[in-house]
């Protein structure tokens, strides 16, 4: 292994950054302070690391060509997309630099008989459905960031959205990956068609939170537009009955297309921001789309508000039009952002629960918000039972901030407690890395530094994140090793 | 070896066949024998016997319901069945969050009975319904039948359905991964990594599924085509409309006339038919009916529907055609091509009947580019079939898997084909998870 250079040289500094022009040209190099900024942190603005330097590589050979150079100079590196992530994923590493895939944003193949899309990285999701909209197509994961997201970062982290619920996450829509590998070597995971034998690589990498290497394609599923969608919003006076109705709904043998839930603190905020019309007076508004043949709709629809009303529904609205279908799921798409109309400072929770446990964790969530005297938005795909709390806060009062954390990790607790995951999509990044171990044990992590391992011995690719603890590779192999058949017959290397 | 075998008799004693036992033959691996099948009562047992396996080099062979024990390649050494069929408790079942977690030794059938109580399933359909196909072999295998359509074939396999898992690692650890709600990102997607593994990276114990309402009515319409250009352009047609079928399934003339002469169909013979199944509620099956007449009335030459017993038995052959025949003069494959190459396949697969005089039965799911293709003949025909049919799916960058064949094929080719830039690091992480390579060795891809 290499030993560090001394990073804090400007003449190691300059030489590196000649190196790095040498592969990409002065204009995929980034090395002014106040550039660099830029670049410090990525939507969970509470960490910031500079970077040494910042690269916008335009092809795969140049990505691979940057990734040498660091294995041969032992720095790491961290991938960023949009910089949207919400865990800290793309928050640079200490004398480590960023490799932004934001300029390889082509859409390389549009293949409609055979559902097929193939992009790079840097493609923002939504460019996906607006460039097949023509055909009656469209990219059913839908982030709420989709319209500035990157298709990589989506990967890495394994994005949801709010149809989720019926059409799955990005997982369940990538047919293949073009990898650039910790080491440089350029491979291809999966392919164009379905069930590629071999281990699941692409499964193991989506949603690796760019641990395992550098995505340079990626090749997408594209899928029909449905027939017709309808769009319910249902407000109710206690947030309780919202959730009631999404358990009906199912128990109705229905699956829609999508349900999210908001609260008072939520709905006000949103009016104020957007201007969305939600119903003022509401504690909880519920957001229910059906989409589908129009003859499932139709069946469907009295069932739908067979629910609502045994839930003591008080208004029911159904989008007449795409006008107004777009203004009810613009609320929701703004929540987050919304919240800055009525705090100064906000965190943003990610726990899963069954949706079975909805009233009693909306309960607890409720309880915690007293006990720390901080108020708590809810809005969340309810549907997958995917939690998003907002906790509101005054980052210039250091003490609100404090409390901010363990108030979240509360949260998080109260989920896992459950049977739930303490995170639903926005990844474990930097942020949440110290409570991985509320779900997994000292075995489970060992596991997946055994994957971790076979990507990236060295430990260079986007280290720090994910793993509680920093977990070295040797010592797997070391303490139990002994040269293996794989080896022994050349099939193998021990790392 | 004995001394390590005796340690593991006493584990599961007396649920073990030594190799003297009668019973032991049906547990031969591609015509190797086992010194010795355990039948292990728990997981705790199970990771005992893998942590003496793993010390002590020896093979360990998971066994479900051997249905599909023939997949792979002729393997390099058998020493301990392991089966897991007395691990087959549903553990939770919780309606309302349409979640389910069990044991992976249970039967898909028993799994689906005690689901359907609730009026949920899991939208699955693989082969060996009836033999008794387990849920661990079917994830280890990511075995799949016609059902692959649905919300974006986000239905129809394991990989898309999983969302946790525990495995026992070749070194005798149990750990987990994934989670038991519908959304998950925390850590390592574990689950992904073991669907299709064919336990070569260890024993999968318990896993967590996402179902869903058994919906409410079904009907199939079974098409004639005289010709294969203008079906397939009818699968286009229907793909590219608002139509939502479950299943669309092309079948070739040979594998269409043989099911109609089981069934008393009376479809046409030497012609291509087409299964178009609807599951809806009944309305909608019965408005998207007559769309689908829309779309096939010129071209087709004739049409059935099928519903209630018909219907099932018509899926099940379409399922099970492969394997209902016992001959050993038999090849299946399972290809992955594009939607737009199919026809290309199905071309080549008539030339080589012709050529070869080989019987070929193929059954394609149309809107996915799966073709399952069963082709019966002298040895060296297959071999040259199976050679054709490589080298025209290798120039369309599809996939081609032998999944049974005479030994004498498995001992010339991998039947797993090309792995192509990927192979290097699915060896690493072989070796990373089994480094003595106790787990199925000799299998899997590339040797793995
Ligand atoms: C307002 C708002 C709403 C959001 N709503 C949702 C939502 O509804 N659902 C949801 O799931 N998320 C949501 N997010 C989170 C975020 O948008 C997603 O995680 C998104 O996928 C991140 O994409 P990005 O391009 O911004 O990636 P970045 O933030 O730049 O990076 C995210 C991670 O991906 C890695 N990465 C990026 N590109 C690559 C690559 N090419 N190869 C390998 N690794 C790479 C980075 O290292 C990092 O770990 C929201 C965020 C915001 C700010």
């Amino acid at each position: 292994m290499n030993t560090k250079p001394e990073i804090e040289s400007t003449e190691w500094k300059n030489k590196f950054c000649g190196k790095l022009v040498q592969i990409l040209s002065e204009e995929g190099v980034i090395s002014s302070q106040d550039e660099l900024i830029a670049y410090e942190c990525d939507a969970l603005t509470a960490y910031s690391i500079k970077p040494i330097f910042v690269v916008l590589p335009r092809s795969t050979k140049q990505v691979s060509e940057v990734i040498k150079l660091c294995n041969k100079e032992n720095i790491p590196f961290v991938p960023r997309g949009a910089g949207t992530g919400l865990s800290g994923g793309a928050l640079p590493t200490e004398e480590g630099i960023v490799i932004t895939l934001a300029r390889m944003n082509h859409i390389l193949e549009i293949d409609i008989p055979n559902q097929r899309v193939v992009v790079e990285p840097g493609v923002v999701n939504l460019w996906v459905s607006d460039a097949i909209n023509r055909n009656d197509y469209y990219y059913a994961p839908d982030p709420s960031s989709q319209s500035v997201c990157t298709i990589g970062g989506n990967v890495a982290e394994n994005s949801g959205g709010v149809h989720c619920i019926k059409y799955g996450v990005t997982t369940n829509h990538i047919l293949s990956l073009e990898v650039v590998l910790p080491d440089g070597e350029i491979v291809e995971f999966g392919g164009k068609t379905l069930d590629h034998p071999g281990y699941d690589l692409v499964g193991l990498f989506v949603g690796s939170e760019g641990l395992l290497g550098i995505v340079t394609k990626v090749t997408l599923r594209i899928i029909r537009k449905p027939e017709e969608i309808k769009t319910f919003l249902a407000s109710f006076d206690r947030i309780e009955d919202a959730g009631a109705s999404v358990s009906g709904i199912t128990a109705k043998g229905i699956i829609p297309a999508g349900m999210e839930i908001m609260d008072y603190l939520c709905i006000q905020s949103v009016n104020k921001a957007v201007q969305a019309g939600y119903p003022e007076n509401a504690k909880a508004i519920l957001l229910v789309e059906l989409d589908g043949p129009i003859d499932e709709i139709e069946a469907q629809m009295p069932l739908v508000m067979e629910v609502f009303n045994e839930n003591r529904a008080k208004e029911i609205r159904i989008a007449k039009d795409t006008e107004e279908r777009d203004l009810f799921w613009k609320g929701r798409k703004s929540a987050f952002a919304a919240m800055g109309r009525v705090s100064p400072d906000y965190y943003v929770q990610d726990g899963v629960i069954p949706r079975s446990k909805l009233a009693e964790v909306l309960g607890e969530i409720k309880n915690l918000s007293k006990k720390y005297g901080l108020r708590v938005a809810n809005v969340f795909h309810a549907g997958d039972g995917n939690l998003h709390p907002l906790i509101l806060y005054d980052s210039s009062k250091e003490e609100e901030a404090e409390k901010t954390e363990e108030l979240a990790v509360d949260i998080l607790k109260v989920c896992v407690d459950v049977g739930g995951s303490i995170t639903g999509e926005h990844g474990v990044g930097y942020d949440k890395k110290k409570f991985i171990s509320l779900m997994f044990d000292e075995k489970d992590l060992d596991t997946m530094n055994l994957i971790r391992c076979t990507f990236d011995p060295q430990g260079l690719c986007n280290p720090g994140k994910l793993f509680p603890t920093p977990r070295t590779c040797v010592e797997q192999g070391r303490k139990s090793y002994r040269v293996h058949p794989v080896e022994k017959a050349g099939l193998g290397e021990m790392y | 070896m004995s001394e390590s075998l005796n340690e593991i008799i006493k584990i599961v004693s007396p649920n073990y066949f030594l190799d003297e036992s009668p019973e032991i033959e049906k547990y031969s691996v591609d015509g190797k024998k086992p010194n010795l099948v355990a039948l292990p009562n728990t997981l705790e047992e199970i990771s005992e016997i893998i942590k003496i396996a793993n010390r002590d080099s020896l093979a360990v062979v998971p066994w479900g319901g051997g249905t599909k024990i023939k997949l792979g390649n002729l393997p390099n050494k058998v020493d301990v069945v392991l089966c897991t069929n007395k691990l087959n408790q549903i553990l939770e079942h919780e309606e309302s969050d349409l979640v389910a977690t069990t044991q992976c030794g249970i039967s898909l059938k028993e799994f689906q009975k005690s689901l359907r109580e609730k009026n949920q399933t899991l939208p699955i359909d693989p082969p060996h319904l009836e033999k008794g196909a387990t849920i661990g072999g079917i994830i280890a295998t990511n075995d799949s039948g016609p059902k692959r359509l649905r919300h974006g074939t986000v239905h129809g396999t394991m990989r898309e359905l999983i969302l946790g898992i525990k495995v026992i690692r070749p070194d005798g650890n149990i750990v987990k991964g994934g989670a038991k709600v519908v959304k998950s990102v925390a850590g390592y997607d574990l689950p992904k990594l073991f669907v299709g593994s064919l336990g070569t990276l260890g024993i999968i114990i318990e896993a967590t599924f996402r179902l869903y309402p058994i919906p409410k009515f079904s009907q199939t319409y079974l098409v004639n085509f005289p010709r294969l250009q203008t079906a397939h352009e009818t699968v286009l047609s229907i793909l590219n409309s608002a139509l939502t079928p479950t299943c669309l399934e092309l079948v070739n003339l040979t594998l269409s006339d043989s099911i109609s002469d089981k069934l008393n169909l009376d479809l046409k013979k030497g012609e291509f038919s087409l299964a178009v199944r609807l599951e809806n509620v009944e309305k909608a099956v019965k408005s998207h009916v007559s769309k689908l007449r829309d779309i096939y009335s010129e071209k087709s030459s004739g049409s059935i529907l099928l519903e209630g017993n018909s219907e099932e038995r018509f899926w099940n052959e379409i399922r099970e055609f492969p394997w209902i025949k016992t001959e050993n003069n038999r090849t299946v494959c399972k290809s992955s091509v594009l939607i737009t190459d199919i026809p290309k396949v199905l071309e080549l697969l008539e030339e080589l009947s012709r050529k070869l005089g080989a019987v070929i039965y193929a059954s394609v799911r149309a809107g996915n580019g799966i073709l399952i293709i069963s082709i019966e003949g002298e040895t060296s025909k297959l071999i040259e079939a199976t050679a054709s049919l490589r080298d025209l799916v290798g120039s369309l960058k599809g996939t081609i898997l032998i999944q049974q064949a005479p030994q004498v094929l498995k001992s010339q080719i991998d039947v797993w084909g090309e792995i192509g830039s990927s192979l290097n690091i699915m060896k690493k992480l072989k070796s990373r998870f089994d480094p003595n390579s106790i787990m199925n060795p000799g299998r899997f891809v590339g040797g793995i």
